[in-house]
């Protein structure tokens, strides 16, 4: 009595049968959440998912499967040397489909579709763009407080330490930098400021929530506000404003000048200009245009994806304990790949558990393709 | 490792695989069609029936399997159905709303009160 089974057998099945079970956990959680949502990011300019590199991945690991249950056949038949070759092939594909599957992640990272990073309303995607400038803010100050061209007894107060960028290039040059060393910081100076100033000026209008049009927290403002009838507000800040003012950044930096153009007033006072000179004039259109690049690289355009946080960590954790499989199951192909020539029938019952979970791997994205990348 | 009892099905792998191919090409068909997305979703789904059931019966050999194979899967496959019946009260019906209920019900007395006070107010001014 008993099941007629070799144990190894016995044991990788009921390991799949609790395998079953956590997948479908994902799976059945997924499938509920998003019956439950009012709506869901289906789009490609949204969820950047790619249905021909998923429909590339399912055809990878069905004929990946294929040569698994043709090893186990050449094993069965002792024909060991025809069994590695298939098991080269399967390994080769689990590559193939980790490589395919890296280059998904990678769209999901550039375009910053991570679960907790996505806003989902107007103003969240508006406070995005305000932190994303406020943290490379902080890393242009940083340079500066760091090799002591400005010393500030609290290097993370950026609003305090501004006016001391903003002086820079009428202060006198610290002992510890050279002359040209010091230039370079000076002509920095002057786009790091600007950049600030844009900042603050769009965190105030988030702050306040008035339009770009409207100055947000001076005496102006006040006065307007004063003059409003009982209950009337000032125009709120719109989403598509700060998009307008991101995409200006982004085309021609924070000084508003193309090179060779004179600086504006908001670069600095006579004495900065005379400062920094015509050569430093040069040098400042330069960084100016290289921080529309940063600034291109660093800010995401506002992009408002309402239940896009649960669609990126149903995605993450779905394809990602995938992934942990086929990195598994590569292992385990890999054990007896190592014995190389001297394969022997004593592997047989390995290759045929193995293969069983290299099946179920291929089952658990027989599902996760249509339900991620088609529906 | 090693056991005799390796039985041999004479199963046609090949035509197993091009199924499955086909399966596959039917589902991105099935999604570049415009359908209406109920349409779309039950056909998909139904072709990942379609296919999960021919790697489990021919490439995981279940087909070939005795009885056993219905002790060890079913009391799985029951608690992997009811996990999905058991959130779905709770968390398939609308889970994620924008208000939340205990503001809501915050803005709702405040109104309450409002209300009474503006009718007291009113009482003692006659």
């Amino acid at each position: 009595m008993g099941i007629p089974i070799p144990n190894s057998k016995l044991g990788m099945w009921l390991f799949l049968g609790t395998e079953i079970m956590f997948f479908t956990a994902f799976i059945g959680s997924y499938i509920v959440l998003r019956l439950g949502s009012n709506g869901w990011p289906t789009r490609y300019e949204d969820t950047h998912i790619n249905v021909l590199l998923g429909g590339i991945n399912t055809f990878v690991l069905i004929v990946s499967s294929y040569c698994v249950v043709v090893a186990h056949e050449a094993m069965a038949q002792k024909s060991f040397a025809r069994a590695r070759g298939y098991l080269w092939v399967t390994t080769i594909l689990a590559f193939l489909f980790l490589g395919i599957k890296g280059i998904e992640y990678k769209g999901k990272i550039d375009h910053d579709i991570l679960p907790g990073r996505i806003p989902e309303t107007s103003s969240q995607a508006m406070v995005k763009v305000a932190d994303q400038l406020e943290e490379l803010v902080r890393e242009r100050f940083h340079a500066y407080t760091h090799a002591d061209v400005i010393k500030a007894e609290r290097p993370a107060d950026i609003i305090g330490i501004a006016p001391l960028v903003q002086a820079l290039p009428s202060a006198e040059r610290p002992s510890s930098l050279t002359d040209a060393e010091f230039k370079a910081f000076q002509a920095s100076s002057v786009v790091d400021y600007a950049l600030f100033q844009q900042w603050l000026d769009l965190k105030q209008h988030i702050v306040a929530d008035v339009s770009l049009d409207s100055p947000a927290l001076t005496a102006d403002y006040l006065a307007k506000r004063e003059e409003l009838a009982e209950g009337a507000r000032l125009p709120a800040l719109k989403l598509e404003e700060v998009r307008e003012r991101l995409a200006r950044l982004k085309t021609s930096g924070p000084l508003k000048v193309k090179a060779g153009d004179a600086l504006p007033e908001q670069s600095g006072s006579p004495e900065q200009a005379a400062a920094t000179g015509d050569a430093g004039q040069d040098a400042v259109t330069a960084l100016n245009t290289q921080m529309a690049g940063l600034i291109s690289a660093r800010v995401f355009d506002p992009h408002p994806m309402v239940y896009g946080n649960i669609f990126a960590s149903c995605y993450f954790i779905m394809t990602g304990f995938h992934a942990i499989h086929v990195i598994v199951g590569m292992i385990l192909f890999g054990m007896v790949l190592k014995q190389g020539s001297s394969l022997n029938e004593r592997w047989t019952d390995w290759v045929e558990n193995s293969g069983l979970y290299w099946h179920f791997v291929d089952l658990v994205w027989i599902f996760l393709f249509p339900l991620l990348y088609i529906i | 490792m090693s056991h005799d009892d390796h039985q041999t099905h004479h199963v046609n792998y090949l035509a197993v695989f091009f199924v499955l191919c086909g399966c596959t090409g039917l589902s991105v068909l099935f999604d570049v069609l415009s359908m209406p997305k109920g349409v779309t979703i039950v056909l998909v789904l139904a072709v990942a029936c379609a296919k999960a059931m021919s790697v489990m019966m021919y490439f995981m050999h279940l087909k070939f399997e005795g009885n056993w194979k219905y002790v060890l899967l079913a009391p799985t496959t029951i608690l992997a159905i009811g996990l999905p019946i058991a959130l779905f009260p709770d968390i398939g019906r609308s889970y994620y709303i924008n208000a939340a209920p205990q503001v809501t019900s915050w803005a709702d007395e405040v109104a309450e009160y409002e209300r009474e006070h503006a009718a007291a107010t009113e009482g003692g001014a006659h």
